[in-house]
């Protein structure tokens, strides 16, 4: 049986394992964690005070028939196969996917580990949503600064969504009187989307936002509150919410050229394979592609990785379908594609009750099994293309991400 | 010790829509020192008012924006407020 090895336990990882178990293949996922975590949760349990079961057991979420192994990656010989681990394990393959996913790297801006070790934030793990919770109950007035640090963010809608849900936080809690609100991004414009910033520009606008675009944090001080810029602003406040920058995991590649500055890896867009060496694989947010960091397309990568795997071509189209609460009781899905450029649809009490319905859903959803209902749906909702932009021939140089 | 010379670094944001390039430029901006130069080829038409606003924002020298072989190519000379 042609043995495939999974990196990464995540939503990519762990649906693409569960399509191959159905299959003649001998899975492996290699975990770093046993605690699967659906990420999106931690947003309404550090600004909504929601308290899902935010984890499950990844060996739960397995088919029986993958082997699960938690050990953490260190070295990857993408040509050999060949996967040496944290414990000195060695593992072989006859396939490899990478599906380790980005994880928050607040170390790469002076003082955002301490703040974030400090007020915690919304985007790294469970403990750091606990402590902004906490920090936000203790707030009694003064100055809130929310923003993302870098332009590598894993959900594009998040960082407008933290605001959003902390404007309507303090309006029921009659602190908003008290409070000055600040939005910061490195983008012109509050969302950087510009079709979709037509639906937050003026809602920040109408909840009386203060906003600083082209503001690129450079360095945060956790003990005075002060977030400095690259462009030579300075923003002082009371309680930072920073999304901090991503990264790809720690692991040691050769051929080493496969890693981009920020550790994700090189993979052509539409197949998935990393570029270079044969039968290997990047999805989801280890993958360096010209598309959001999303579960959505971790989801469809890892259809498209299942269907090569069976010999059946088919192609990422770079789809996006991301849930985004306005704060105001509606939402709107943000779409986009390759060929299409992000697009909302109408904000709706529907699609922030289908938001709210996901992290039931999902881990059914890892299981493959809803995957007619997903193609249905995706389908439904597909992106209009705009035309065709010419398109780039010639080899990309190193990009810039 | 002289100082390190300033590079010439081309992203190309080519097929890439909003807000691909500006993402592309914001990010090679983070690792840019005072006086580097970025050229930007990009394909999505907002890119051209994107990089005026931009290059205003951050103090950068915005030295040409022109049609070529298909794509909008803009050049900018990063200026650093803060040394």
């Amino acid at each position: 049986m042609r043995r495939v090895l999974i990196l990464g336990g995540g939503t990519g990882g762990t649906l693409l394992a569960n399509l191959l178990a159905r299959r003649p293949f001998d899975v492996t996922v290699l975990s770093a964690s046993d605690a699967h975590l659906f990420q999106p949760s931690l947003l309404y349990a550090a600004l909504a005070g929601a308290s899902p079961r935010l984890t499950r057991p990844e060996r739960r979420l397995l088919s029986r028939r993958v082997r699960l192994v938690r050990d953490t990656a260190v070295r990857v010989d993408l040509r050999a196969k060949r996967v040496r681990t944290a414990s000195g394990s060695v593992y072989e393959s006859d396939a490899l996917v990478v599906a380790t996913g980005a994880r928050a790297a607040p170390a790469q801006i002076p003082g955002l580990s301490e703040t974030a070790a400090r007020f915690g934030n919304y985007h790294s793990d469970v403990a750091a949503a606990l402590r902004l919770r906490a920090a936000l109950d203790a707030f009694r007035g003064g100055t809130i600064a929310v923003g993302q640090a870098s332009p590598i963010c894993v959900c594009p809608p998040s960082p407008a969504e933290g605001v959003f849900l902390i404007d309507r936080l303090l309006r029921r809690r009659g602190l908003r009187e008290k409070t000055r609100l600040v939005f910061f991004t490195p983008y012109p414009r509050p969302y950087p989307a510009a079709a979709i910033d037509a639906l937050v520009a003026p809602r920040l606008r109408a909840l009386g936002v203060e906003v600083r675009t082209v503001f690129d944090v450079e360095s945060v001080d956790p003990a005075t509150g002060t977030i400095r810029s690259l462009e030579g602003d300075e923003l002082r406040c009371d309680l930072p919410v920073i999304v901090p920058p991503f990264a790809g995991a720690a692991i040691e590649y050769e051929p080493a050229d496969v890693l981009d500055e920020d550790r994700f890896l090189a993979a052509d867009k539409a197949t998935l394979r990393l570029k270079g060496v044969d039968d290997a694989y990047a999805i989801g947010d280890a993958a360096a592609l010209p598309t959001s960091k999303a579960g959505v397309g971790a989801h469809l990568q890892a259809k498209v990785v299942a269907a090569e795997l069976t010999g059946k071509p088919a192609a990422f189209d770079g789809r996006t379908h991301c849930p985004f609460d306005l704060g105001d009781g509606t939402g709107v899905f943000v779409t986009s594609s390759y060929s299409a450029r992000a697009v909302p649809c109408r904000p709706r009490r529907l699609n922030l009750w289908m938001k709210k319905l996901m992290p039931r859903v999902y881990w059914l959803s890892l299981s493959g099994l809803l995957e007619p209902i997903f193609d249905a749906y995706f389908a439904l909702t597909a992106p209009q293309a705009a035309p065709a932009p010419p398109a780039p021939a010639p080899p990309r140089e190193p990009a810039a991400r | 010790m002289p100082p390190e010379a300033e590079t010439h670094r081309r992203i190309d944001s080519r097929g890439e829509a909003c807000p691909g390039p500006i993402t592309d430029l914001a990010l090679a901006y983070r690792r840019a020192k005072d006086g580097d130069v970025l050229e930007l080829w990009a394909t999505d038409p907002g890119v051209r008012s994107d990089v005026r606003a931009w290059a205003e924002r951050t103090g950068s020298e915005l030295l040409s924006v022109e049609d070529r072989d298909g794509a909008i190519v803009s050049v900018l000379r990063v200026r650093r407020r803060r040394p």
